[in-house]
């Protein structure tokens, strides 16, 4: 009888524990999705990535630096970008990270109302400090495949656009470094999102493992109050039964 | 469907996500080579750890309901609630509880009559 008690103390304590675990899990996930690393120090992007590998999840808005030759002719318009309340395009000129022929990253120079109006992209060298963010992938669906003009920054779109290899990443100006950053003259600041919001299914496994975890801690606390009242009643006549030979 | 039709499908069910788990995404999640695409495999199979979460939890329910109707020993009952949770375990038990509810209460493998309220 004491062995059942203990079992059920056992059992109960562990699903109950294992339950606040997975909870926990679950909520150190989603918070360390949502951390702003924008106003940390910057640090050389190869570092972070390489130009192979997938964007690592936990360095969105992570401040990066780097230098190589900016790829003109690769320069694209985002369309559907807000500044100041107005609607408009960022402007988007690839910069390689070393030599014209090395791996480049898309760079987010800023913001302009009209395309036609954005001053010619910078040719030549060039070293910025920029804030990394994930390629894109909304599902838009670009009305002209042709033109400059994107509904969003998606690596896989611009790879078709210059010879050069893509990180899978791309990146917008800091402007914190903006007296050092080349690439911004004539264009309005663009602003990036700092706060990227959890996913609604960001570590639902954990949530739902908890879950699991609560229902089988009150099962054997179940189990355990019937056993006890089924003992109590199977009992209770051999007892009344002493009671009246007595 | 009878409740121990209910059971024995369960435990089936419960089994073979349990064997598929344990002895192959673990196995591929844990021993196969870093970023091999055997490893991507078993992280992509131990979603079904999940899903054998889900479905033992209405196991549990059914056998229990099971154990009282057929009056069960409490040993029994948790050695049967019990053997969805070790591989392999659970096939050997569904034959035992066949064979235990045949013998002591074969009306349960039969669908019940409806009984007028008397």
């Amino acid at each position: 009888m004491l062995g059942a008690h203990v079992l059920a103390v056992v059992c109960t304590g562990a699903a109950a524990g294992l339950g606040v675990w997975q909870y926990d899990a679950w909520q150190a996930t989603r918070a360390a999705e949502a951390v702003d690393l924008t106003q940390g120090d910057p640090v050389p992007l190869l570092d972070v990535m390489g130009p192979d590998d997938p964007f690592p999840g936990d360095q969105v808005g992570q401040p990066v630096s780097f230098a190589g030759t900016w790829v003109p002719q690769g320069t694209v318009f985002v369309s559907g970008r807000e500044h100041d309340g107005r609607d408009g395009f960022w402007v988007v000129t690839p910069l390689t990270t070393g030599g014209p022929d090395d791996p480049a990253v898309p760079v987010v120079r800023g913001w302009t109302d009209v395309p036609a109006d954005a001053p010619p992209a910078p040719r030549g060298t060039g070293e910025v400090q920029a804030i990394l963010q994930p390629s894109e992938g909304t599902g838009a669906f670009d009305e002209d495949p042709l033109d400059d003009v994107f509904p969003q920054l998606r690596i896989a779109d611009q790879v078709q656009r210059i010879d050069a290899d893509l990180f899978s990443a791309y990146a917008v100006l800091d402007t914190a470094a903006a007296g050092t950053n080349t690439g911004a003259d004539g264009l309005a600041v663009a602003s990036v999102e700092q706060l990227p919001a959890p996913g609604q299914f960001t570590a639902l496994r954990n949530l739902l493992y908890a879950v699991e975890w609560w229902f089988f801690g009150a099962f054997a606390l179940f189990i355990w109050w019937r056993f006890v009242t089924e003992e109590a009643e199977s009992h209770a006549p051999q007892e009344s039964n002493f009671a009246s030979i007595s | 469907m009878t409740l121990f039709n209910s059971y024995r499908w369960l435990a089936l069910v419960v089994g073979v996500l349990l064997a598929v788990c344990a002895l192959v995404a673990a196995p591929a999640k844990y021993l196969a080579a870093d970023g091999s695409g055997l490893q991507g495999f078993g992280e992509d199979l131990s979603v079904l750890w999940l899903i054998h979460g889900w479905i033992f939890m209405v196991y549990v329910v059914v056998a229990f309901l099971l154990s009282r109707r057929a009056d069960w020993s409490l040993t029994f009952t948790l050695v049967a609630l019990a053997a969805g949770l070790v591989p392999l375990l659970i096939f050997y038990v569904e034959r035992q509880v066949v064979a235990k509810v045949r013998a002591e209460a074969p009306d349960l493998t039969e669908p019940q009559p409806y009984e007028a309220p008397s």
